[in-house]
């Protein structure tokens, strides 16, 4: 796909609509994207097609596929999937909340720890906001959420 | 039948520990024979005939000590059914032994004679009524035996040298004397058999007491849990319907903003304003969606206050939040934080919600360039927070309704902003559920102070576990 920016989004997001309005918002925004509709698929994606940055939705069916996805990637053993970028989409909990409190925990990670993810949105943010923090978020990749610091 | 088994294994737990006890008592009264006779003796010049005393005396040393072994030894001995028997023959060898040290001292003159007291009481302890009872009898028949035999000539009278002679063959002295013994033997079994009846008793009530306490706590218990397991599932169910709400609004709200974008190509201009206005009724039902969610978990926020809230750190990011927001309205928004501040019981996202609702009010409703400030202090055991802003404040006849739900001032509604009306439902929800209260001060065209006060629980006291304290009790 023709992208005027150079890089390309992976979108891991289980809602076919909402994943199809991300994908018409970035392209529009010259962003190339690829869609996943779970965790695994998304895995399977950020290894083979190196994105540059990841756009998660948090809420997928189980509720904790999303955790997994980020805990499953920061585990990788290749470098260049292990450090990709992460913007978390929350739908249910304020995004204070889920900084601090995920309720599940991993081998690595207990519940209550911070997730090591860039940055968090509401998935009701505004267009504005979500390229905004992408932009955020691409400039400057290796800056974790502050977890209000 | 269960408890009475329980409650005889207490007394003859009891029994045994009391035998030991008289056992021990019984080195202590040998010694004190010896050294009252010794002292008799040779202080007091009293004229006695120590080695038949010091004889007995070692005997009574040896017959407890057989007795202390088989104690440890002879599991028949300390068989529920035996132990009485035990106790009884004790007793009544105790009673023989005093009998001889009377004989050897001075027969019915020696004042010693009242020292079968003890036997009474200690008798009304570790036996019934009626064994106590005979006891009584079997000692005032003993010390009747032995004074009639010596003032009939039968056996030899030791003579305690300071008693007037001859007095033990006196009648009169020896049935006064007799008569005096047998009623204090009898009196005393009396007293000391009721007041160890009456012990008994206390104690029985205590145990089966303490065994319905233990039922309770157990039963309390179990019924926590099962409390505990509804709140949890009812909280399950609360976060899926909203996501199964939310999703799909969400979905229809993203898609309906790129079109209105034009990301999706051009859009003639009635187009345009009709999905505009369909774009923002899905907003204002995601708010409505979001807000009922959070004034649900306001209200089950004290079943599932488990957690701790550091309220410097949570009123932090939520300010960091609003930053941009009121920024771009170019309204000043400040936090101040109290010192002593310590983490509390509570939800976090309960807390949250509550700074986030007060926060949003008071940027929403400032005019540009005025001013929001957010304090959070302590003062003796209660946490206060504070959001004053200098906004279009809330005139006085609807200062009552204000946190009712779906409830607008008209002024708000006025301004244009969008609001579903529960923003303050859930601070006063949020605020009691954790055991406090908000109120508000305003005066229209000036600004409001949202005040909200709440007990400061410390973390680790929430709900002390009944279970902990019955497990240990």
């Amino acid at each position: 796909m023709a992208d005027a920016t150079g890089k390309t989004i992976l979108i891991v997001e289980d809602d076919p609509d909402a994943a199809d309005a991300l994908q018409i918002l970035l392209e529009n925004e010259g962003y190339g994207t690829i869609l996943a509709s779970d965790a695994p698929s998304g895995l399977e994606a950020a290894r083979s097609k190196k994105p540059s940055l990841i756009v998660l939705d948090v809420m997928m069916p189980s509720g904790t596929e999303g955790f997994h996805f980020v805990w499953d990637l920061r585990k990788d053993t290749d470098p260049e999937t292990r450090d990709l970028p992460i913007i978390v989409l929350t739908a249910i909990q304020s995004a204070a909340g889920l900084k601090l409190h995920p309720e599940k925990g991993d081998a690595d990670y207990g519940p209550y720890e911070y997730l090591p993810v860039q940055a968090f949105l509401e998935k009701t943010a505004s267009s504005a906001e979500l390229v905004g923090t992408i932009e955020r978020v691409l400039a400057n990749p290796k800056q974790m959420h502050d977890a209000g610091k | 039948m269960a408890t009475q088994d329980a409650h005889s294994e207490m007394e003859i737990e009891e029994l045994r520990e009391r035998i030991s006890w008289l056992i021990r008592l019984r080195w202590v009264a040998a010694v004190g024979v010896v050294i009252t006779v010794a002292a008799a003796s040779r202080v007091l010049d009293v004229q006695l005939s120590e080695l038949p005393l010091y004889a007995i005396t070692a005997a009574l040393a040896v017959y407890n000590a057989l007795l202390w072994a088989m104690k440890w030894r002879l599991p028949a001995v300390s068989a529920p059914s035996n132990l009485a028997a035990f106790a009884n023959i004790q007793i009544g060898c105790d009673l023989l032994f005093l009998a001889a040290l009377l004989h050897f001292s001075g027969g019915i003159e020696n004042p010693f004679r009242c020292y079968y007291v003890f036997h009474i009481v200690i008798a009304s302890i570790l036996l019934s009524r009626r064994a106590t009872y005979v006891h009584a009898g079997i000692a005032v028949g003993l010390v009747s035996l032995m004074a009639g035999l010596e003032a009939a000539g039968s056996i030899p009278h030791y003579h305690l040298a300071l008693i007037e002679p001859h007095l033990y063959s006196k009648p009169v002295y020896l049935l006064a004397s007799l008569f005096v013994l047998a009623t204090t033997l009898y009196f005393t079994a009396f007293m000391a058999t009721s007041i160890a009846s009456t012990l008994r008793e206390r104690e029985r009530e205590i145990v089966h007491l303490s065994r319905s306490l233990r039922q309770h706590t157990d039963e309390l218990e179990q019924s926590y849990e099962s409390l505990a397991r509804l709140e949890r599932s009812k909280s399950m169910y609360l976060h899926r319907v909203a996501h199964h709400l939310r999703s799909p609004l969400t979905a229809i709200e993203r898609m309906l903003a790129v079109v209105v974008e034009g990301r999706t190509g051009a859009l003639p201009q009635r187009a345009y304003e009709t999905l505009d206005r369909s774009r923002q009724r899905v907003r204002g039902v995601l708010d409505l969606a979001r807000d009922l969610l959070a004034l649900s978990r306001a209200r089950e926020a004290a079943s599932s206050a488990e957690g701790a809230v550091n309220l410097a750190e949570v009123a932090a990011n939520v300010v960091n939040d609003f930053r941009q927001a009121a920024a771009s309205a170019s309204v000043s928004l400040q936090l101040e934080v109290g010192s002593g501040l310590e983490p509390i019981a509570g939800d976090p996202e309960s807390i949250s919600e509550l700074f986030e609702n007060l926060i949003s009010n008071a940027v929403k409703y400032t005019p540009s360039g005025g001013k929001v400030t957010v304090a959070v202090g302590r003062r003796d055991d209660q946490i206060g927070v504070s959001v004053a802003d200098s906004g279009i404040g809330i005139p006085e006849e609807d200062l009552e309704s204000i946190f009712d739900e779906f409830y607008r001032a008209e002024n708000a509604r006025d301004t244009g902003k969008e609001g579903t009306g529960l923003g303050l439902s859930i601070v006063r929800a949020v605020a009691k559920a954790h055991g406090g209260d908000v109120t508000v001060e305003s005066k229209v065209g000036v600004g409001s102070t949202f005040r909200v006060v709440i007990p400061a629980l410390p973390a680790a006291a929430v709900r002390s576990r009944a279970s902990e304290t019955a497990a240990s009790g």
